[in-house]
């Protein structure tokens, strides 16, 4: 256990941590950029939550827990550090899911650092569970042959999954203004080093995952429950 | 560790019934965000900063929080003035400042900290459970409400881990820097998160179903609004009101 | 069923994890009411699979399983047993998935149908009688890891059991916390199976202490507990004693 001033000091850190991570803040986006962000969030958590029956109710909420966990952690990337952001991994693991997971993450995020809050939230969660949705229908196959195929794929996962939720900022923010092109320009190319980042970290991270605990990878059998 | 530096508290907005807070904040919320006119926002930064000093939340936290939030916004200052076009505030040289970008990036910062700021005094001053309760109460789905509470509850078992995990890194010499071996030891640490949270769920989910889960999902939390919960909403929709008129007659 | 049937009965059970050899091999188990067992076995002899067997978390390979009188095949078959027998798990972190107390303990009453009021009085006076009254509103993941054991042990009896399967019910807790759960079964008027490695602990609850191994219950073994006072660094660990 952490002293108090422990606590005091990991808060501190990990609040800064919060800066950079793959959103856009409030008061920026239009009117109906905000409400199509609302509507299709909507309705990729409908269906998210249409395929957890509550037996899958705790793992999506542990999964979730998890990766909330995890997007706390920050990479140095020479001169600077980024943050793990690991849509793509969720998309492997809850497939769909991720909608209602990344959500429930988000409101956490907004309540407990202020980061991103109620108008952008259907904007936001779309940012990061879109891409991982697809990122699981491209790849979800893919990493259970050959090492070379597989790696490649859970690279390309990862990465892609972080290209498209920049490439979802710099239309939602265009949408919005067409003179935010500059900016638009500016957040993709700053997502560069995180993309490579990630495709590192998700080809490494879904090997392990086969190693240790292939059964959470999509397209293997369930573990022998009731 | 994670906390909730706003929730505890006595004030008049933390006394407040927390389905009225979730229902104002948003409706407040998204008058400020769709709001097109300076004096609107300059009227929400007001109301927003006399609902932070009702709560009488540390501002220290409030500033650390705002200034985080406002590296984003400092982007904005950096690229619109310089590249919004016509027509200039002022020239110097080469470079141009441009008015319409200047004014954009004004009602941005104003926006956004108005925005952020009322969800600090009336969303943050609440316990996460509340809100999961209120969430509950205005007819949020179930399962989004058992998620997003499971969630918190085991946000902190696994952070616990995470810092278990790196501090074992850590005794082991791990240092952080830009290499291979660096993304792959924080690979494994993420890899190792997830399989214990899976199997943590297994182990959980076998719990739930011991206690005779079937779906069902209650929340025990009763939630009475009282005299003065409606005489604080009555004003603040007043004040609503007030900006989206104030909206409406800059626009006519 | 009359009052000399057991009122678990395993036949020839038997249970492996996938790609693993058998952890319960052809086990027989008869439990009567008013029964209180430990279980003291090496790590990996397959205890707690045992009691996931029992509950139907865990479905056995071949064998018959009566509980309550009545054969248990399906997951269906398991709700009554699930209603009856109450287990509580080695780690209270898994147990309580609750925000908050009061909700936890109340969880298993209203999943049985009690309503809100109800399960709120049963709650309360489950954590009275464990001399957790107040803790209602706290928050479970704030408790200290005894408090977490007790606030655990009070969402089983909330459901108001015949039979309670703790699994290493004091793993981690100091001396004052485990006698506080030694008074409180004690006082309980309830058969129970207690996996446990404190020999003192065992001694204290039950009535008899069974081994595992070979995937089997030595029954015919029942470890004698024994008092003696002598130095030496095994402390209060059970030993063998060289004749």
């Amino acid at each position: 256990m952490w002293s108090r001033r422990d606590h005091r000091r990991l808060t501190k850190t990990d609040i800064r941590r919060q800066t950079n991570v793959m959103h856009i803040s409030e008061g920026i986006l239009s009117g109906p950029v905000l409400a199509s962000g609302m509507v299709l969030a909507a309705a990729g958590t409908a269906i998210g939550l249409k395929k957890l029956d509550y037996d899958r109710m705790a793992r999506a909420g542990m999964l979730s827990a998890a990766f909330f966990v995890a997007s706390l952690i920050h990479v140095p990337i020479f001169p600077s550090n980024v943050h793990l952001i690991l849509n793509g991994i969720v998309g492997l693991l809850l497939g769909w899911g991720a909608f209602p997971a990344i959500l429930v993450a988000l409101i956490l995020q907004a309540v407990f650092f202020q980061y991103g809050g109620i108008t952008t939230l259907g904007v936001n969660t779309l940012i990061m569970a879109l891409p991982a949705v697809i990122s699981y229908g491209l790849f979800g196959r893919l990493i259970h042959k050959r090492p070379t195929i597989a790696s490649t794929a859970a690279f390309a996962c990862g990465s892609l999954a972080v290209l498209l939720g920049a490439l979802m900022i710099g239309l939602a923010l265009m949408f919005t203004e067409e003179n935010f092109w500059h900016v638009s320009a500016i957040v993709v190319a700053a997502h560069i080093p995180v993309m490579i980042v990630e495709g590192i970290v998700t080809a490494i991270c879904v090997a392990f995952l086969k190693k240790v605990q292939p059964t959470m990878l999509p397209g293997s059998a369930r573990p022998q429950t009731l | 560790m994670i906390n909730e530096p706003f929730a505890a508290g006595n004030s008049l907005i933390h006394n407040l019934d927390p389905r009225i807070r979730v229902g104002l904040a948003s409706v407040y919320c998204f008058v400020i965000a769709l709001a097109k006119h300076t004096p609107v926002l300059l009227a929400a930064i007001v109301i927003s900063l006399s609902l932070i000093f009702i709560t009488r939340v540390n501002p220290r936290e409030i500033a650390r929080r705002l200034v985080i939030v406002n590296v984003l916004i400092f982007l904005l200052w950096a690229v619109l003035p310089l590249t919004y076009g016509d027509p200039a505030l002022f020239r110097a040289g080469p470079f141009s400042i441009s008015g319409p970008g200047t004014k954009l990036a004004a009602q941005i910062t104003l926006k956004c900290n108005a925005i952020l700021l009322a969800f600090i005094a009336l969303i943050a001053t609440m316990p996460l459970v509340t809100l999961g309760h209120a969430l509950n109460r205005l007819r949020v789905p179930a399962k989004i409400v058992l998620l997003l509470l499971m969630t918190y509850r085991y946000v902190f078992v696994i952070e616990q881990e995470y810092h278990r995990l790196l501090r074992a890194a850590r005794i082991r010499g791990f240092r952080p820097g830009t290499n291979l071996h660096t993304y792959k030891t924080y690979a494994y640490v993420v890899g190792m998160l997830f399989v214990r949270a899976a199997a943590r769920a297994e182990r959980v989910n076998q719990a739930m179903r011991c206690r005779g889960f079937n779906g069902k999902f209650y929340t025990l939390q009763q939630f009475e609004t009282v005299r003065h919960d409606w005489i604080l909403a009555t004003i603040i929709t007043a004040m609503i009101i007030c900006l989206l008129f104030l909206e409406w007659s800059h626009r006519a | 069923m009359n009052a000399n049937q057991p009122l678990i009965c395993l036949k020839q059970i038997s249970f492996s994890y996938p790609e693993a050899p058998p952890v319960i091999n052809q086990l027989d188990l008869d439990f009567y009411r008013g029964d209180r067992i430990g279980l003291m076995a090496p790590n990996g002899s397959g205890k707690t699979t045992l009691f996931h067997l029992i509950m139907g978390l865990l479905k056995p390979i071949s064998g018959q399983m009566e509980i309550f009188g009545k054969p248990v095949k399906e997951e269906k078959d398991f709700f009554e047993v699930r209603r009856r027998i109450g287990l509580l798990f080695q780690d209270a972190d898994d147990q309580l998935f609750s925000p908050t107390v009061l909700e936890d303990v109340a969880f298993g009453p209203l999943n049985l149908g009690k309503s809100k009021t109800e399960a709120i009085e049963i709650s309360r006076k489950t954590l009275e009688f464990l001399g957790l009254a107040g803790f209602e509103n706290r928050i479970t993941f704030k408790l200290s890891g005894g408090e977490k054991k007790l606030v655990s042990l009070a969402t089983v009896l909330a459901m108001e059991p015949e039979i309670l399967l703790l699994d290493e019910p004091i793993n981690g807790l100091d001396r004052k916390t485990s006698g506080k759960l030694i008074d409180v079964l004690k006082n309980l008027d309830l058969s129970y199976m207690i996996i446990s490695h404190d020999i003192d602990f065992l001694d204290a609850t039950t009535h008899a202490i069974y081994t595992m191994a070979n995937g089997k219950i030595l029954v015919d073994q029942q470890m004698q507990v024994h008092q003696h006072v002598h130095a030496h660094p095994h402390g209060t660990y059970p030993h063998a004693h060289e004749t």
